[in-house]
C-alpha cells in the first residue's frame, strides 16, 4: 500500500534560515495528521512543499506513491485551506465552491449537483448566493473547506485555519472538521501551533522545532511518552522535571535524593531528566505507604482551575512541583499556602528524558 | 448659529462659488442671442448649431478621443505590469525604479514637453499623432501606476495560490482571480489616464504635427482668435457636460467595489 503523502529527506532554506531540515514523513490514507510546533518551526513550509507552492532544495515529495517533487501545484490533486482562507472576494459562496470544478471544465449541471452536496456536508445550504463579506467567521471557514474538498483531493492541507476564530467557535469547528473528515474520507494534514487542536483532532501528530521533526506519534503516545524535553514541555499544560544521574537500574540520584523510576539499561550512567505530569502527582492523604517516591514540601500557591485544583509545592528551596488534583466526591478543604504537605508518585509515572 | 459656523459656511460657499460661478456664467452665455458676454439679450441655440456644423470641432474631438483611448490602453497595461513586478518581486534597484516612475507627476509639464520635442528632433523623428501618444503615455503611466499599485499592495498573493491549489494554472489564476480583484483599481486608473490625455494641452501642443488638433488645442486656437466667439462657450459647455458624465461613471464604478 502506498502512502497518501510521503516526504523523503526534505530540506528547504530561505537565505540563511534553514526552515526545513531532512524531514521525512509517511502519512497514511484517510489519516488526520497534524504538524505541530511553535511559530517558525517549519511546519507551514513543509505544508507548502507538499502543495507545490514551495520547491524543496533537496528531497522527494510523493503523493499516492508518485513522485511529484517538480509537478506544479495545479496538477497535484490537493486541496488547501489557507490561514487567511483566501476566499475570492469578487465571487459569491456558490462561485467560490464551484471554482475548482470550473478549472477542471466540469459541465454546469454536474457542478450544480456537486456544490449542493458539498453545501450539505459543510451545513451551509441556502447561503449559495451570499457574498463572502456577509458571512460570519465560522461560515467562511466552512466555505473554504467546501471549496477545497469539492475537487475530491487526495489530500487536504490545512494551514492554521482556525487561528482567527474565537474559542467557542474554534472548539465547535474542531469537532466539525473531524466529522467532515470522516464523512468525506480524505487524508487531512493540519498545521497548527495549538496543541489542543492537534490533540483533539489528530490520528497522529508530528512535532517540529527549528525545522526538525522531534517526534511522530498518536496523541496519547506523545503525551505519555515524549521523546525529549522539548516535546515533554510543549505538549500538555505543564510538566515537572528533576535532573539527576541514572546510577543503577531504576534509581536516579537527584538533588532531592534518590528517585525510583522504571528500570532500563538504556539510560545507565547517563545524565537524565525525570519528568512527571502534574495529574500523576499524588498529594496529601493520597500519599499512602506504598507510593514509590514520597517528598515533604510546602504549598506555595493554590489555584482553583475549575475542573481541578492546581497546587504549587516547594520541595527543598529551589524545586517547585505543579500538582493537579481533581475534586472527586465530597469537596475536601483546599490546602492553604504555607501548609506543609506530602507529595509522591509511583515509579511508572516518571518519564525519563535524555538531553 | 455660532459665529464660527457662520463664517465656515460663508467660506465654503465662497470656494464653491469661485469654482462654479464662472462655469455657470459660461454655460448661460452660450445661449445668448447677441455676441455680448456681459448682457444677456435673449435665448438662442444659434451657437450650438454653428458648433455642430463645424467640421474642425468634430475632427479635433475625434482626435482627442482616439488618442485618449490608445494612451489609456498602453499606459494601463504598462502600469499593471510595472505594479505587478514592483509588488511581487524583489530585485536590485527596486526602490529607485519605484520613485523614478513617479517623477513625471512632479516635474513641470512644459519641461517634459520641451525635452521630449528636443529628443524627437535629435532622433530625427517626424511629429505625428504617434509622437503625441508617446508624450501622453510618458506621464499617464505614472498616474495609472500610482492607482494600480495602491490596489496591488493590498492584494494578498494567497488568492492566487488558492486558485492554483484548485487547479488553475498561472495564467488562469491571474485572469480569473487576480485581475477581477484588481479591476476597480484598473478601471479607476483607466479613467484617470484617459482624462489626463483628453485634457492635455501643453504636451500635445509641443508634439503635434502642423494642422493636427485635439479639442484643447482647437479651443486654444479659437480663444486666441480676436473676438472670442460665443461658439467657444457652447463648446466649453459641451466639454463640461462630458466631464460630468465621466464623474457619474466614476461614482457608479466606485459603488461596485467590494472588500
Amino acid at each position: 500500500m502506498s502512502y497518501a503523502v510521503e516526504l523523503i529527506n526534505i530540506s528547504k532554506s530561505f537565505g540563511n534560515v534553514r526552515a526545513v531540515r531532512n524531514v521525512s514523513l509517511q502519512i497514511r490514507k484517510n489519516e488526520f495528521f497534524s504538524l505541530l510546533g511553535p511559530s517558525g518551526c517549519g511546519k507551514t513550509t513543509t505544508l507548502r512543499i507538499i502543495a507545490g507552492l514551495e520547491e524543496p532544495d533537496s528531497g522527494v515529495v510523493k503523493l499516492d506513491g508518485k513522485d511529484v517533487t517538480y509537478v506544479p501545484t495545479h496538477k497535484r490533486n490537493i486541496g488547501m485551506v489557507f490561514q487567511t482562507l483566501a476566499l475570492f472576494p469578487h465571487m459569491d459562496v456558490y462561485d467560490n465552491i464551484a471554482f475548482g470544478l470550473r478549472m477542471r471544465n466540469y459541465p454546469e449541471s454536474e457542478i450544480r449537483k456537486r456544490v449542493k452536496e458539498m453545501l450539505e456536508i459543510v451545513r451551509l445550504s441556502g447561503l449559495e448566493h451570499r457574498r463572502i463579506h456577509q458571512l460570519s467567521g465560522g461560515q467562511r471557514q466552512r466555505v473554504a473547506l467546501a471549496r477545497a474538498l469539492i475537487v475530491q483531493p487526495a489530500v487536504l492541507l490545512l494551514d492554521e485555519p482556525l487561528g482567527a476564530l474565537d474559542l467557542k467557535i474554534r472548539q465547535h469547528m474542531m469537532v466539525e472538521l473531524k466529522r467532515v473528515q470522516r464523512e468525506v474520507g480524505t487524508t487531512f494534514i493540519y498545521v497548527t501551533h495549538d496543541q489542543s487542536e492537534a490533540m483533539v483532532m489528530s490520528d497522529r501528530i508530528a512535532i517540529m522545532k527549528d525545522g526538525v521533526i522531534q517526534q511522530i506519534g498518536e496523541p496519547y503516545e506523545i503525551y505519555m511518552k515524549p521523546r525529549n524535553k522539548f516535546v515533554a514541555t510543549f505538549i500538555g499544560d505543564a510538566i515537572n522535571m528533576i535532573e539527576g544521574d541514572y546510577l543503577e537500574p531504576g534509581i536516579v540520584a537527584t538533588s532531592l535524593g534518590q528517585i525510583k523510576t522504571i528500570a532500563s539499561d538504556e539510560y545507565f550512567g547517563k545524565r537524565v531528566i525525570v519528568a512527571i505530569r502534574p495529574e500523576k502527582v499524588l498529594i496529601g492523604s493520597e500519599v499512602t505507604g506504598d507510593v514509590d517516591n514520597v517528598f515533604e514540601g510546602t504549598v506555595s500557591m493554590t489555584i482553583f482551575r475549575g475542573a481541578f485544583i492546581e497546587y504549587r509545592v516547594m520541595l527543598g528551596h529551589d524545586i517547585e512541583f505543579i500538582v493537579f488534583k481533581p475534586h472527586v466526591g465530597s469537596s475536601a478543604p483546599l490546602l492553604t499556602p504555607g501548609s506543609s504537605v506530602k507529595i509522591g508518585w509511583n515509579r511508572d509515572s516518571g518519564i525519563i528524558l535524555v538531553e | 448659529m455660532k459665529l464660527v459656523d457662520k463664517l465656515l459656511k460663508i467660506y465654503t460657499f465662497g470656494i464653491l462659488g469661485l469654482i462654479y460661478v464662472p462655469i455657470v456664467v459660461l454655460i448661460v452665455f452660450s445661449f445668448n442671442e447677441s455676441k455680448s458676454k456681459v448682457v444677456f439679450t435673449g435665448f438662442t441655440l444659434e451657437n450650438y448649431y454653428r458648433l455642430v456644423g463645424n467640421f474642425r470641432v468634430w475632427e479635433s474631438f475625434y482626435n482627442s478621443i482616439w488618442i485618449g483611448v490608445v494612451v489609456t490602453v498602453v499606459s494601463v497595461l504598462l502600469a499593471i505590469l510595472m505594479a505587478y513586478g514592483i509588488t511581487r518581486y524583489e530585485f536590485r534597484g527596486k526602490t529607485i525604479i519605484d520613485s523614478l516612475v513617479l517623477v513625471p507627476i512632479i516635474i513641470p509639464e512644459i519641461v517634459e514637453a520641451l525635452t521630449l520635442l528636443v529628443f524627437l528632433v535629435i532622433l530625427g523623428i517626424d511629429l505625428s499623432p504617434y509622437t503625441i501618444i508617446i508624450g501622453h503615455v510618458a506621464f499617464d503611466v505614472s498616474f495609472a501606476y500610482v492607482v494600480i499599485k495602491a490596489r496591488m499592495v493590498g492584494y494578498d498573493p494567497q488568492y492566487e495560490e488558492a486558485a492554483r491549489t484548485l487547479g488553475a494554472d498561472e495564467l488562469r489564476a491571474f485572469t480569473k482571480v487576480t485581475l477581477p480583484i484588481l479591476a476597480p483599481g484598473i478601471i479607476a486608473a483607466s479613467l484617470i489616464a484617459f482624462l489626463e490625455s483628453y485634457d492635455d494641452f501643453i504636451k500635445t501642443f509641443f508634439t503635434r504635427p502642423a494642422g493636427f488638433m485635439t479639442l484643447p488645442v482647437y479651443i486654444w486656437n479659437m480663444a486666441s482668435r480676436r473676438g472670442f466667439p460665443l461658439d467657444l462657450n457652447a463648446l466649453a459647455t459641451f466639454v463640461v457636460a462630458l466631464a460630468l458624465i465621466f464623474a457619474y461613471i466614476r461614482n457608479r464604478v466606485g459603488k461596485g467595489v467590494y472588500l
